[in-house]
């Protein structure tokens, strides 16, 4: 078992508990400051409201049309000769669009061929290979009200491909 | 994309399959946000208590050496590589501060170095970061896999570091050279 897997369910309460703690002691008064900052954080939340609307429609509109199935077809095309599962190939062409969805799917694949079979593994990995590029990319820039995001995006998902990429060889490596 | 699912939907008759998919998708983004609201109030809020406390000062003179060279242009302040540090350590960490900490470093970001180039540059670089998602502890399919069953849920973490990894390093090589690309323009 890998010894530090559950390290978060550690960090959480001791960010929790420590930092007002030490906050108390530096004769901060927590409560008002925590309240102030609480503040601050449900504007920034409710400012990037407008942009996860327009790009959660655009998404569901490629993803709707079927457009999406076309791209996963596309991709499967340069992939398969390139040893890639095509059971697998759906999940990296939806993993940087949607995180829900990419979940879903990585879920599925796990409950149909088991989470230690060798896709299993892959699905797992490739899932965990980057973030929800198109999600974030909003999130962040929305936040802040910029919009010159075309070279983040791009460069975002010339990321993915490389995360991609070297999750599929370490995978090979871990069959052979 | 819209006109690319537009095209499509009207090709293959679809379009009553991607009208709903639309409304439906509008209303998880409105799902979404409110659903983030309450961990939003509540780290933000601790970070604002790190913040006057000193900590976020503490930390920042801790990662200066190593984020200080990705970030060139945050200069002297504190703050903003403070909360930038918190929130790339939390995604690091698989814990789900990273995005709220990430936006409030973006805001700091902005007040600090402005919208000029410098400042799209650092705010750029952090979401590269943090969307190329190199994390350690990749909480969220490690407990997946528990629940389904696997005898050995935590075995993707090295590889997935290893992708992560990529994917970051990736990235932000692809921003730099896309940079001179887009300059010429």
């Amino acid at each position: 078992m890998y010894p530090l897997a559950h390290l978060g369910s550690y960090v959480f309460p001791a960010l929790l508990l420590g930092v007002p703690a030490y906050a108390y002691a530096k004769r901060v008064p927590v409560y008002e400051t925590f309240v102030k900052g609480a503040e601050e954080g449900f504007k920034i939340i409710l400012s990037t409201l407008p942009y996860l609307v327009a790009i959660f429609a655009a998404i569901s509109c490629f993803r709707g049309s079927g457009a999406l199935d076309y791209l996963s077809r596309g991709l499967a095309s340069v992939l398969k000769p390139l040893g890639v599962p095509a059971d697998v190939l759906p999940l990296i062409a939806i993993r940087p669009i949607s995180g829900s969805g990419a979940l879903a799917l990585t879920g599925d694949l796990l409950r149909a061929y088991g989470p230690d079979s060798p896709v299993g593994i892959l699905a797992s990995i490739l899932q965990g290979a980057t973030d929800t590029t198109f999600y974030v990319v909003t999130l962040y820039f929305g936040s802040v009200g910029v919009r010159k995001t075309r070279r983040v995006l791009l460069s975002c998902l010339i990321g993915d491909a490389c995360g991609f990429a070297a999750g599929f060889l370490v995978w090979r490596m871990l069959m052979s | 994309m819209i006109a690319l699912g537009c095209l499509t939907a009207l090709l293959t008759g679809r379009v009553d399959a991607m009208m709903s998919a639309v409304l439906d998708g509008v209303r998880q983004a409105v799902e979404l946000v409110i659903g983030l609201v309450g961990m939003f109030c509540l780290w933000v809020g601790i970070e604002r208590l790190a913040e006057e406390a000193g900590l976020v000062d503490a930390l920042a003179r801790l990662a200066k050496p190593v984020l200080g060279a990705l970030f060139p242009h945050l200069g002297p302040a504190r703050k903003p590589l403070g909360a930038v540090t918190a929130s790339v350590l939390s995604n690091v960490l698989g814990l789900s501060s990273s995005t709220p900490l990430g936006l409030k470093a973006m805001s700091l970001m902005k007040d600090e170095v402005g919208e000029g180039d410098r400042g799209v540059d650092s705010m750029s670089t952090l979401v590269i970061i943090n969307a190329g998602g190199f994390c350690l502890f990749p909480s969220t399919i490690i407990a997946l896999r528990a629940a389904l069953g696997s005898r050995v849920p935590a075995l993707i973490a090295g590889p997935v570091a290893v992708a992560g990894l990529a994917a970051t390093l990736g990235g932000l090589l692809a921003y730099r050279v896309l940079g001179d690309i887009f300059r010429e323009r």
